[in-house]
């Protein structure tokens, strides 16, 4: 469908951005007087038996300040119970309502309501105050308007009674918004959980993120580090040729005090050190004219250093071969 | 009666506050592992430029004051020789090898009388 066209039958999609949503009286002592097919969105009148409703004057000017007072406006009136509160002004005089959320609930459930389905919440006393007479509301109440404010009586009382219409009303902006768990946790308690919690996310995410920027630091100081020194690209190639310059250092350490301990050795009357030699991995060392006692000096040295070694005699030459 | 129940926000909020414990885990492990690599980086890089400095070192050319001894330049070292030197040269010479940090690859020194010995000297760098 085209735009243009769309605009040319507002009883097409249109028509439902205009359409008004059916509207239901709820009372507790009669739940199964409204039938409400599924999906459909409602508007729900709350009969005058799930609400307290008190008319009041006070030296306030705007409907703000008197909100806070409400709980206190109510005290020693209201029995036990977790209860909202709700205001409105009309003329000089402020309309102040308390009700209990769980209670309103129940009814939906037992009047086959779904929460979801429900549009708005009125009261009684805001959208049915046009009504003239008493109208029967259940089999033992009307309600009954009386100086501004609609009241629920017995039947008995008024001989002279009509039935509900709901069809003409036009709902007012006074509506209410349930709060569905007010009877296990108030509104102040939920804001300074809810406080709470967007704290710790606050705390959380923060400290993601100073933790994120130290590792991206110590990432960035670890690139320098590679940089400055010259190192292989991986760590891998660089613990390699650590590996190998250690080996070289360990031979060239074993080299060097091998041969100091050669030199340091004190050879006797005609022995003398006549072959020094390094190759692949020995040190060798050759001995003229040395004696046997010589070799056993020489390998008790060797043996208390436990320094691995090789010792002989060969044609009146002594032969030290050490391991590197 | 379309508002959104404030405790399936505190719920959303519980879960959000989950996951971001677990990234912060996740981020956290990152960190100990980038402080356990710097830590690491820096101790083999200061091992290996130590050591390679000092076994990468080219011969002193003031250690060749001795007319007897030969050097030939190789591409990896210089292999240092000499057929008959005096044994305090020699003494001398071996001592600024020996002390100075030279990879010696092979060394033969041989006597050949009271006073004189040959020399055949590798050095790689």
């Amino acid at each position: 469908m085209k735009f243009n066209e769309l605009l040319a039958k507002p009883s097409g999609i249109l028509k439902n951005f205009t359409k008004n949503n059916k509207i239901i009286f709820l009372d507790p002592n009669n739940p199964d007087a409204n039938t409400i097919s599924d999906k459909e969105k409602i508007d729900v009148i709350l009969s005058p038996s799930l609400y307290w409703v008190k008319k009041v004057t006070l030296p306030i000017k705007y409907v703000r300040d008197v909100k806070k007072l409400l709980p206190s406006l109510f005290e020693e009136i209201l029995p036990d119970g977790s209860y909202s509160y709700s205001v409105y002004k009309e003329d000089d005089e402020f309309f102040i309502f308390a009700y209990e959320d769980k209670l309103i609930l129940d009814t939906f459930l037992s009047a086959g309501i779904s929460s979801s389905d429900v549009a708005g919440v009125y009261f009684a006393q805001s959208e049915l105050g046009y009504i003239d007479g008493a109208v029967n509301i259940n089999e033992t109440q009307s309600i009954y308007v009386q100086d501004d404010m609609v009241v629920l009586v017995p039947c008995c009382w008024i001989e002279e009674t009509g039935d509900l219409n709901l069809e003409d009303v036009i709902l007012s902006k006074h509506k209410i918004a349930l709060q569905h768990y007010a009877h296990i946790v108030d509104n102040s308690s939920l804001y300074k959980i809810a406080i709470v919690l967007v704290f710790l996310v606050v705390l959380l995410l923060s400290e993601i993120t100073i933790t994120s920027n130290k590792t991206a630091d110590l990432l960035e100081q670890n690139d320098e580090i590679f940089a400055s020194y010259k190192l292989k690209p991986t760590m891998m190639q660089n613990k390699s040729m650590l590996k190998k310059y250690k080996k070289i250092h360990t031979k060239q350490s074993k080299i060097r005090e091998h041969i100091s301990s050669i030199l340091k050795f004190r050879l006797q009357g005609s022995e003398r050190l006549s072959e020094l030699d390094v190759k692949n991995s020995t040190l060798s060392a050759k001995y003229s004219g040395a004696s046997t006692a010589t070799l056993s000096r020489i390998k008790n040295v060797f043996k208390s250093k436990k320094i691995k070694h090789k010792l002989y005699m060969q044609d009146k030459i002594l032969h030290l071969e050490v391991q590197l | 009666m379309n508002r959104v129940n404030p405790l399936y926000l505190a719920l959303l909020l519980i879960v959000l506050i989950l996951l971001l414990v677990f990234n912060l885990s996740g981020v956290r492990a990152d960190l100990a592992e980038a402080k356990e690599s710097i830590k690491q980086t820096t101790k083999v890089a200061t091992e290996l430029s130590g050591l390679k400095k000092v076994y990468t070192k080219k011969i002193n050319p003031s250690v060749f004051n001795s007319k007897s001894i030969v050097k030939t330049n190789t591409k990896t070292g210089a292999t240092i020789s000499a057929k008959e030197m005096d044994v305090r040269e020699l003494n001398s010479f071996m001592g600024k090898v020996i002390n100075g940090a030279y990879n010696i690859t092979t060394l033969n020194i041989k006597k050949i009388s009271d006073t004189k010995a040959s020399l055949y000297l590798e050095i790689k760098w």
